[in-house]
């Protein structure tokens, strides 16, 4: 079955050109030679990722059920290596310094975390291939699984990378609600994060308050917090139907939209290709996830069903995130845009994720 | 199966981003395209200076120079602190002085506030340094229009200040918007639209910190153009200075071509009052019951006065119904119908001569009474009365004078030979200006020529005159001009004469004293006349508002001939 490793590998690639396209435009005109090299790291990073890709999707996902301790124990040492060593970039400790890199561990987390899940939702496949965890009860089914999560996702937070942090968390919902665990106590989980937000709002940071003030209001502080999302707004709104033409943004040339060619790359894209071009990768985000949804349908593995739905659902979720900040229609946080924004960490993480994809669609035969 | 509502949700959300990218890209995206470009582009207007004027010979009498105003943006206090202590060791003005300026001009914490106005240019290039280390600072330039004789042909100029709403809504068509500085009175609103310079500008595009990034269009702005005017600003400046600020005006003409060498307006104001923003000064200005602003020489018409005598001499003559000989005997006054008509003195028998010298009235009654109210009326006509003079500057009055068959029209009244005999002397509903006046002792001291007045020689370098001279010929016969400037000459020579004061200048002078009464209060006293008398080169008429007999006037006269030969000028 090679035929979704083809599909796969095709709308990354077209994905991944057309985040190169982006990002060399928002920085060509900038001075500096690390400016004018971005776009050859990315195709460096784009052709590491597919390298990993390739390797994965030729290596048994069931291997990454025997690592899945191993794997989450390194997510954690980064995220505790990065309160020691990481260095600050724009206010945040989210990376780890390495010889000619910065690496994220928080993208680490993230699959570690949906591998995790993934496992301790099927242990008990092996003999059943129905899902029992309908039969769990509160501390198996809700409280077991929250601990283990809540310990990489209060370390993020802390680094602070709210985003990932609350992208985590939704998978773990999103993953509750897919294993079959009881509605009650899915219910129970949401009333309980819903009724510590108000606690949770006093230990936000400064400027995390403000850009959730700034999401129900961009206009209380246009030149401050809100001056990103206005921007963004203006970016994708001048591009109209046809775009302005690549290298023709102003938004992006001239540096209005900060983080162009990282977290507001789509509106990058939007303002040079336009509604039309937005469409076009909207609908190829759409065709990627839908592939990893038909592999999940496809496979009779509980373990392989629910690591493919748990990995469509990153991708899915950061997609949507992303999107709804640069549209204004999501609080702005440190959310990337799989595939397109520059950037080794999600690039990398993101190839795994499709690897392991292809290779679940590959494998499912053998069950 | 929970993996279809949650395929469903993803799918659902995916659409959502699309129908948010439709209403951002297609249903906002002009409002987002504007946004967009006021972003980046930014338009930085160059403005060009306004023509100057100039006199006969050359002098500047209006320019514009660049002003320098000292602001500061308000929002940083520990900069205007420091701005303020900075800008008082530069320009010597107090702390306090400053900081009190500071709070009566402030508006909001956006709003520049200007500190200082028409600051010189060592101190604005030094305040402007300042701005590298407190950019809160600020030096604007202003093109100023500046006046280097002051007051002096303040009427004949006009004044520059922001357009009016009236002057807008005509205009618009014309390219003119709000806010644009325009000329009001005088030569500066007839000929704006050459004095006026045309803005330019440069239009870039700019990055996130409004730095320059490329230039995307320039338009050079265009001076406008200078006008050199017929004045002779140092005959202007005698004229105003014997004025003496009484309520009056002095006409100076060239007799042959009607070039105006001096058209002083009394009281007078200071144009450079509107070009500072003087607002308390210019409201003193409209409200001073003087009305300062007003140009008496065209747009204020007055009682003729005894100066109407060479109208009625020249139609009697004319018409045959007198010649030099005729004599006619004055005992003080005449009966005219019902009323008795009165004459200043009693003085015998008087020729035309004599008359003129005299100015007796009764002569004048007799001859007009002879000639008629109508053929007064056709010469007074003729000699451009009661029409304007085609005169350039605006707010001409075309002045006044009545004929029996206009009163039949107009008033549903007979005329009376009372009527014809006040006529004669220039009283009644006769009204003339200045300019006029000046205008007819022109035809007197030219030969016979109806000259168009015009005060505008060259305009950007051409010359414009020969649109003027249109100077027509007054259908008189050469004998009767004669004899006119014979009685105009004896008025001055002969010791009796009216104008005696002017003998005694070494200049032949000839001339017209005239007592125009004007109840209640003084009459208003004129003097018309024309030196050299045997080559005319200069016409003066001179009206004093109230100004007593006609006597002052020839005064007056005689002070600016006087001043003239002293400086030279004649």
């Amino acid at each position: 079955m090679r035929n979704s490793f083809f599909v796969i590998l095709t709308i990354a690639l077209l994905i991944c050109s057309l985040g190169v396209l982006s990002i060399y435009s928002s920085t060509y005109q900038k001075e500096g030679e690390l400016w004018q090299t971005i776009y050859q790291r990315q195709v460096l990073w784009i052709i590491l990722g597919l390298f990993l890709f390739y390797v994965i999707a030729n290596m048994s996902y069931r291997r990454f059920w025997d690592w899945t301790y191993f794997l989450y124990a390194i997510a954690l040492v980064f995220l505790i290596l990065v309160f020691v060593l990481g260095t600050t970039r724009l206010g945040a400790q989210r990376w780890l310094r390495f010889s000619w890199f910065n690496f994220q561990p928080s993208e680490l987390a993230k699959i570690a975390a949906v591998v995790f899940l993934a496992r301790y939702f099927s242990r008990k496949a092996s003999d059943d291939t129905c899902l029992s965890c309908a039969k769990f009860g509160a501390f198996k089914g809700l409280i077991l699984p929250f601990l283990f999560i809540a310990v990489p996702v209060g370390l993020i937070i802390e680094q602070p990378d709210l985003g990932s942090g609350m992208l985590i968390l939704i998978l773990f919902t999103a993953v509750l609600y897919l294993t079959h665990v009881r509605l009650k106590y899915i219910a129970l989980f949401l009333l309980l994060v819903g009724s510590a937000l108000p606690f949770m709002w006093h230990a936000l940071r400064g400027y995390q308050k403000d850009r959730l003030l700034v999401f129900l209001n961009p206009d209380i502080d246009p030149l401050g917090a809100g001056y990103t999302v206005i921007q963004s707004k203006i970016a994708i709104g001048s591009g109209w139907l046809w775009g302005k033409g690549w290298l023709a943004g102003t938004q992006s040339q001239l540096r209005f939209l900060p983080e162009a060619h990282t977290d507001f790359i789509f509106a990058t894209f939007a303002e040079e290709w336009g509604f039309l071009g937005g469409l076009g990768l909207l609908s190829l985000y759409f065709l990627l996830i839908r592939q990893g949804f038909l592999i999940a349908q496809r496979t009779q593995d509980s373990f392989g069903k629910l690591l493919a739905c748990g990995l469509t659902l990153m991708l899915a979720i950061q997609v949507v995130i992303n999107v709804a900040m640069n549209l204004g229609m999501a609080p702005v946080v440190g959310i990337p845009l799989p595939l397109m924004s520059y950037g080794g960490s999600s690039l990398l993480v993101t190839f795994i994720a499709l690897g392991i994809l292809v290779n679940i669609d590959k494998t499912r035969a053998v069950f | 199966m929970r993996i279809r509502i949650v395929i469903w949700g993803v799918t659902a959300a995916l659409l959502f981003l699309l129908i948010g990218l439709l209403n951002l890209e297609i249903i906002h995206g002009v409002r987002y395209r504007e946004l967009g470009k006021k972003n980046c582009l930014r338009l930085v207007p160059q403005p060009g200076s306004r023509g100057r004027i100039f006199d006969r010979q050359a002098e500047v009498i209006a320019e514009s120079a660049l002003s320098y105003d000292l602001m500061v943006l308000p929002q940083d206090a520990l900069q205007r602190e420091k701005i303020i202590s900075s800008a008082s060791r530069i320009l010597g003005i107090s702390v306090e002085e400053l900081q009190r300026v500071f709070k009566n001009n402030y508006l909001s914490a956006s709003v520049p506030v200007p500190l200082a106005r028409n600051i010189s240019v060592k101190n604005a290039i030094a305040l402007a340094e300042l701005k590298g280390d407190l950019p809160a600072i600020i030096v604007q330039p202003n093109p100023l229009r500046h006046y280097p004789h002051g007051k002096a042909g303040a009427h004949v100029l006009g004044y520059v200040s922001e357009i009016d709403r009236w002057r807008l809504t005509k205009l618009k068509d014309y390219g003119y918007k709000t806010k644009d500085i325009v000329g009001f009175g005088g030569v500066e609103e007839k000929y704006d639209y050459y004095l006026r310079q045309e803005e330019g500008g440069v239009s870039f595009e700019v990055d996130h910190r409004g730095r320059l990034i490329r230039t995307l269009g320039f338009k050079p702005p265009v001076n406008g153009k200078d006008i050199r005017l017929t004045l002779d600003i140092r005959i202007q400046k005698i004229c105003e200075e014997s004025l003496r600020g009484r309520r009056g005006s002095v006409v100076m003409m060239d007799p042959y071509t009607g070039e105006v060498l001096a058209m002083a307006s009394s009281p007078g104001f200071d144009p450079g009052v509107f070009a500072q923003k003087n607002n308390a000064e210019i409201a003193r200005l409209f409200k001073n019951p003087n009305s300062l602003m007003v140009n008496r020489a065209i747009s204020s018409a007055y009682p003729a006065g005894s100066v109407f005598k060479m109208v009625v001499a020249a139609a009697g003559l004319e018409h045959k119904k007198i010649n030099a000989n005729t004599s006619f005997v004055c005992s003080g006054g005449m009966r005219v119908g019902k009323s008795e008509f009165k004459c200043w003195s009693t003085h015998g028998e008087q020729n035309l001569l004599a008359a003129i010298t005299h100015s007796c009235n009764v002569f004048f009654y007799k001859t007009g009474l002879l000639a008629g109210a109508q053929a007064i009326h056709d010469y007074a006509l003729k000699f451009g009365f009661a029409r304007m003079t085609s005169f350039e500057l605006p707010y001409e009055t075309p002045g006044f004078v009545p004929s029996p068959l206009w009163r039949k029209l107009n008033r549903f009244k007979n005329w009376y030979d009372g009527d014809t005999a006040n006529l004669s002397i220039g009283q009644g509903e006769v009204l003339v200006t200045p300019l006029q006046v000046a205008r007819m002792t022109a035809v007197l001291a030219n030969g016979g020529y109806l000259v168009d007045p015009y005060i505008v020689k060259f305009i950007d370098g051409k010359d414009v005159s020969r649109y003027h001279e249109r100077s027509e010929k007054v259908n008189l016969k050469k004998n009767t001009i004669e004899k006119i400037r014979e009685g105009m000459r004896s008025a001055v020579s002969d010791p009796t004469g009216t104008a005696n004061a002017l003998s005694g200048l070494g200049l032949a002078i000839a001339g017209k004293t005239g007592t125009a009464q004007a109840p209640p209060g003084q009459p208003h006293a004129w003097f018309c006349g024309f030196f050299p008398y045997e080559s005319p080169r200069f016409v003066i008429c001179v009206l004093l508002e109230h100004g007593g007999p006609g006597h002052i006037s020839s005064v007056m006269a005689k002070e600016i001939i006087q001043e003239m030969l002293k400086q030279g000028l004649i």
